[in-house]
């Protein structure tokens, strides 16, 4: 009869707690009005051009998210406004941070709450000239489907979409500008869709393309030292070598002028004694292949020096470990890249190739204002 | 009443027999042309097969790919060429992928006598820089040595247990690519296209074959030979012409 009571007592505890109205929505500027109201205001989005250097590739673009001016600049403010977090206390800007282009700093992403992910943030710049799906594994086939994960990932910003279209067509400036981009005309127009297309259309505006290297290869403007020179052309870029010898050639999945070929390969990190022992399966968890095991994205280099730590999951703090890695040439693993190999790196070479990486930095890409945060 | 059924009916006939029976005959077909990948007498599986080689060595094969310029179809009647495509890039680089790689092209249909295709980027696409080609195009910077070297025509990437102990961990790549290397390869068979019972065209490459044909096998375990990229084109030449001259038409 006891235990009837205790369960009984638990049972009625559990459905009070259940039916406690849901905590209040956090958000300052948020007029309590009815959720569906008619916005007015322009509603004509003007096409936008992206701006490519003719030195890059031609973007791609998704004709199910064509660029607008009011699209962008509705991205901007979504992408810092810490609205989109739980609570309204977290925005994608809080990992992807321009002045270290647009990573966190961390070896491991740290989402609301200091929350520590699985992965390091990635850099977002040069998403237009990404063929192969996007994140460290390709999980996702377009920009704007990769942005809708952050928002409910647990690790990150730990919220249900649902509060963040509530808070955003009770905002009383979010309506204006959806209608701006997307020509709707109710509040309760507003989707997850349309956020996060606003969201993708800002991040494919992040082109970095000046960098002292951009400056010297392509625009003829600056001359590179005679140690950066060593380090581009006897060290990353090098495939014309006696034979038999083993060079870094990082250039075969880095190069020019994208510095990274998005592909997935196994970089050789990890030494595992059978391909399902990989704690962080990568390409293979999306594509259900052993072979793909611990393979990643190959990322860019560009601005480099500005992202560290390095590799997806941030275990090298400093690009000296990213070439010892590189040098020492992987552990033999059956899916290893063939192109880890390994290679002797004396110290002026060593010295050239991190000069040559740190050419790679684009100082005006921290500092270019159409990329910053529309509320400072 | 009946009267009228008899003169209605082959007024009936006369006005269906008078509607445009023209069916138009089809002139185009769409021709699909299967890409096979072999190694030896097996289907080419990357990553998840173990081949044998033939000094004794095992490769898992990890990439296989090559470009092809100016696919065209040879008119039975010696006219010119139909020309399918400028560039193709046909690549085996992923386990979930499966050993054929299909093309499919709008050809006329007619009697042809062959196809024709040049192995490697053709000289003036080899001319041209990546940042003329899309990010996602087939001529795009991953597969460009540099302003001197150009493109690379062709990719082998194994991983070798040369030991026999079960582990992979000797690398192989060979990286082909030159305007010298360039070759024009030329099959010789009958077939007709209509748009109906077309052939299936396959063309066949062999990984195995471009290693080894018999007579000369590749030395794998010359550790000066492991590794050959743009530099080496002497020792690339080697495995290239058994490249080009492997290919196979099937014609079903």
């Amino acid at each position: 009869m006891q235990r009837i009571l205790v369960v009984l007592a638990l049972a009625i505890l559990f459905f009070s707690a259940s039916c406690e109205p849901d905590p209040p929505i956090s958000c300052d500027t948020c007029p309590e009005e009815p959720v569906d109201r008619a916005i007015s205001g322009p509603s004509t989005p003007l096409d936008y051009s992206l701006e490519v250097p003719d030195y890059l590739p031609a973007p791609i673009l998704d004709e199910a998210n064509p660029l607008t001016v009011e699209g962008i600049e509705l991205g901007r403010r979504l992408f810092y406004d810490k609205i989109m977090g739980r609570d309204s206390a977290f925005a994608c800007a809080d990992c992807h941070q321009q002045d270290k282009a647009f990573t966190d700093g961390r070896a491991l992403a740290a989402g609301i709450d200091g929350r520590l992910g699985t992965r390091s943030t990635m850099s977002i710049v040069n998403l237009a000239f990404n063929p192969n799906g996007f994140h460290w594994d390709g999980a996702f086939g377009k920009l704007w489907e990769q942005a809708i994960h952050p928002v409910e990932n647990m690790l990150e910003m730990d919220e249900d979409w649902e509060n963040v279209l509530i808070r955003l067509r009770r905002s009383d400036d979010y309506p204006e500008r959806f209608r701006a981009a997307f020509g709707i005309s109710r509040t309760s127009e507003i989707t997850q869709e349309l956020a996060v297309k606003a969201i993708a259309q800002f991040e494919m505006t992040i082109i970095s393309a000046d960098s002292h290297f951009d400056r010297v290869v392509y625009q003829n403007s600056e001359f590179f030292t005679e140690e950066e020179q060593l380090g581009a052309d006897s060290l990353f870029f090098v495939e014309d070598v006696p034979v038999g010898t083993l060079h870094p050639g990082c250039g075969h999945c880095h190069n020019a002028p994208s510095f990274g070929d998005n592909r997935f390969k196994n970089n050789g990190l990890d030494a595992v004694s059978s391909l399902d022992d990989f704690s962080d399966k990568g390409l293979g968890e999306v594509s259900g292949s052993r072979f793909d095991n611990g393979k990643f994205r190959t990322p860019t280099l560009r601005n480099i020096a500005l992202t560290a730590p390095y590799m997806h999951d941030g275990r090298f703090a400093t690009l000296e470990e990213v070439l010892d890695h590189y040098a020492a040439g992987g552990h033999g693993v059956e899916n290893e890249d063939p192109n880890i190999t390994g290679f002797s790196l004396n110290d002026r070479q060593k010295a050239a190739l991190l000069a040559f990486l740190k050419s790679l930095t684009d100082e005006s890409l921290i500092e270019d204002s159409r990329f910053s945060s529309p509320f400072e | 009443m009946k009267s009228y059924f008899y003169f209605l009916l082959p007024l009936l006939l006369l006005i269906v027999s008078c509607e445009d029976d023209d069916d138009p005959v089809s002139t185009e077909a769409e021709l699909s042309i299967a890409f096979r990948g072999e190694f030896g007498e097996d289907d080419l599986a990357i990553q998840s097969a173990t081949y044998d080689y033939p000094t004794g060595e095992q490769l898992k094969v990890l990439l296989f790919q090559y470009y092809l310029s100016d696919l065209e179809l040879l008119p039975a009647d010696g006219g010119d060429a139909v020309r399918l495509s400028d560039i193709e890039l046909i690549r085996w680089m992923s386990a979930t992928e499966g050993p054929v790689a299909t093309k499919t092209y709008t050809v006329p249909t007619g009697d042809y006598q062959g196809i024709r295709f040049g192995l490697g980027v053709k000289p003036e696409l080899n001319a041209q820089d990546p940042n003329n080609s899309p990010a996602d195009g087939t001529l795009n910077e991953n597969e460009f040595w540099n302003a001197s070297a150009r493109y690379v025509f062709a990719k082998i990437e194994a991983n070798a247990d040369m030991e026999g102990d079960g582990v992979f961990d000797t690398p192989l790549t060979y990286h082909m690519g030159s305007d010298a290397l360039y070759t024009t390869i030329t099959f010789t068979q009958d077939f007709s296209l209509d748009g109906s019972n077309d052939p299936q065209l396959t063309i066949i490459s062999d990984v195995l074959a471009a290693l080894s044909d018999g007579n000369n096998t590749f030395d794998i375990s010359d550790a000066d030979q492991q590794r050959v990229h743009g530099g080496n084109q002497a020792i690339a030449s080697d495995i290239w012409n058994r490249l080009a001259n492997q290919f196979e038409l099937e014609v079903r």
